[in-house]
């Protein structure tokens, strides 16, 4: 009963979810509206779940004193007066926006920026016309690295439209072949998973 | 050709020392290189051209700050256009942090053209669920928004009671860095409702919509911070993206330069044997 219970709940609402798809009557429009709301009022609750995760396996480091453990009361901490600053101040508050602006927002643009330093050092490692695969894909990138910059348009005037030109048709091509392969994988997972063939999700059975 | 042995064995650190040389410089003195604009951002700005004044506009803020550097300088212009057409903003985030970035911009730009929040422009904040929110929202704006960002009941705000659902949306311009965003405002409001989309992607995400570009389900797009130069070009206001493209420029020119030493010292090795 543990495996068919679940097994029949998705086979029900999955298969009567797809059916109000492709039936504009009141009645299923509406039920199809609620099932999603629910789902809705779980995504909320994730949230609190995730931040009650998070402070678990924090302080348990902490306890534990684990590697690099320091880290986990900074996070902690800054979780604690961010929430305290947008629950006592508001999400206007002076306190609250100072700390998103003067913090979160440029230690967010640190961590993404570090990417141009590895992406440099990649470029010139790892970047080698080894095949004729690689060196296809090495030219493509050159012409598209300079035609998206403006020197590109100095050196060459031609060189954006040659960019646009790349992205327009092998890109497309390539990216729909990939995309329709990634779309008929999913309609067979989603069929397999309705029909009780994948059980993977219900904890590792097949 | 000792030279090509040593650099085959060159420090990383002296690489990352020649790109942070060719982020700072072109910062401190300017090259005001300039941008030509490509046809995906030109159908954004014809876009918002074409729509009669006081439509509403729903700008989606999908991005966190680690996304900051490329789409910000996009929200600000975009905002900046929308307002000088008297076009009215509602705003929403499919991520958590997407909702203040794009009130930073929303407040800045609507100071300097006089407009009232809640009648111009409103934020309800971060809305989670993804593609089923996107379904609820596109059939009934009140089963998923019932109060803005700050609290205040939707229906007491004259925008907010006048969006009832997808039909009253003219336009829907996304800011996206991933999951959930572009994708899902295509998939799931423009092929349900048909409301047109516009997108403003980071630049790795960009070459991802060309297919989407091409069968007209994504009307138009910003790619990185180039296109958010283009687009500063476009309503005539310089701001962080068109500063930021000599850097960018510099830094990939840089890159192509890494990339064909690390091929000539290749074919040196490969002779050696």
């Amino acid at each position: 009963m543990k495996t068919i219970l679940p097994l029949i709940i998705v086979f029900c609402c999955g298969f009567y979810m797809l059916a109000t798809f492709f039936i504009p009557a009141r009645f299923s429009q509406t039920s199809s509206q609620t099932l999603q709301n629910w789902y809705l009022g779980v995504m909320a609750f994730f949230v609190f779940i995730g931040i009650f995760n998070l402070i678990k396996i924090n302080v348990d480091k902490i306890q534990r004193k684990l590697r690099d453990w320091q880290y986990s009361i900074i996070l902690l901490t800054f979780l604690g007066v961010m929430l305290g600053a947008g629950f006592i101040g508001g999400r206007d508050s002076k306190v609250f926006l100072y700390l998103f602006e003067n913090f979160q927002v440029p230690l967010g643009a640190t961590m993404f920026s570090l990417l141009a330093f590895f992406v440099a050092s990649a470029s010139f490692r790892a970047f080698r016309a080894k095949t004729p695969e690689a060196t296809l894909l090495l030219i493509a990138a050159v012409i598209v690295m300079i035609g998206r910059i403006p020197i590109g348009y100095l050196i060459w005037h031609k060189f954006p439209d040659l960019v646009e030109w790349i992205m327009q048709v092998p890109n497309t091509a390539a990216k729909r072949g990939i995309l329709f392969g990634i779309d008929l994988g999913l309609i067979s997972m989603a069929l397999r998973v309705l029909l009780g063939i994948e059980r993977s999700y219900m904890g590792g059975e097949r | 050709m000792r030279v090509f042995d040593y650099l085959s064995h060159l420090d990383r650190r002296i690489i990352f020392l020649l790109v942070a040389l060719a982020v700072v410089i072109p910062m401190l003195v300017p090259l005001n290189l300039p941008v030509d604009i490509t046809g995906p951002v030109k159908n954004v700005y014809d876009k918002i051209e074409s729509l009669p004044e006081g439509s509403v506009v729903l700008i989606s803020t999908d991005y966190d700050p680690g996304s900051e550097a490329e789409l910000y300088p996009a929200t600000e212009a975009i905002i900046e256009h929308c307002f000088r057409k008297n076009l009215r903003i509602y705003m929403m985030g499919l991520w958590p942090a997407g909702s203040e970035l794009g009130n930073m911009a929303l407040n800045k730009i609507a100071q300097s053209y006089n407009k009232k929040y809640g009648k111009d422009y409103i934020n309800v904040g971060y809305r989670p669920g993804g593609q089923v929110m996107l379904l609820s929202l596109g059939r009934n704006f009140g089963d998923v928004i019932k109060v803005d960002y700050q609290g205040i009941p939707i229906d007491s705000l004259p925008l907010g009671g006048g969006v009832k659902s997808a039909r009253d949306i003219s336009l829907v311009i996304t800011f996206s860095a991933g999951d959930p965003g572009i994708l899902h405002w295509i998939t799931y409001f423009h092929a349900r409702y048909g409301v047109p989309i516009c997108g403003a992607t980071t630049a790795i995400m960009a070459p991802q919509m060309y297919p989407y570009l091409s069968s007209g389900q994504l009307t138009g797009l910003l790619g990185g911070l180039k296109g958010a130069a283009e687009y500063e070009t476009l309503v005539d206001k310089k701001g962080r993206g068109l500063r930021g493209m000599d850097s960018q420029s510099i830094v990939h020119l840089l890159l192509v330069g890494f990339i064909a030493l690390g091929n000539v010292i290749l074919v040196y090795q490969r002779r050696r044997g």
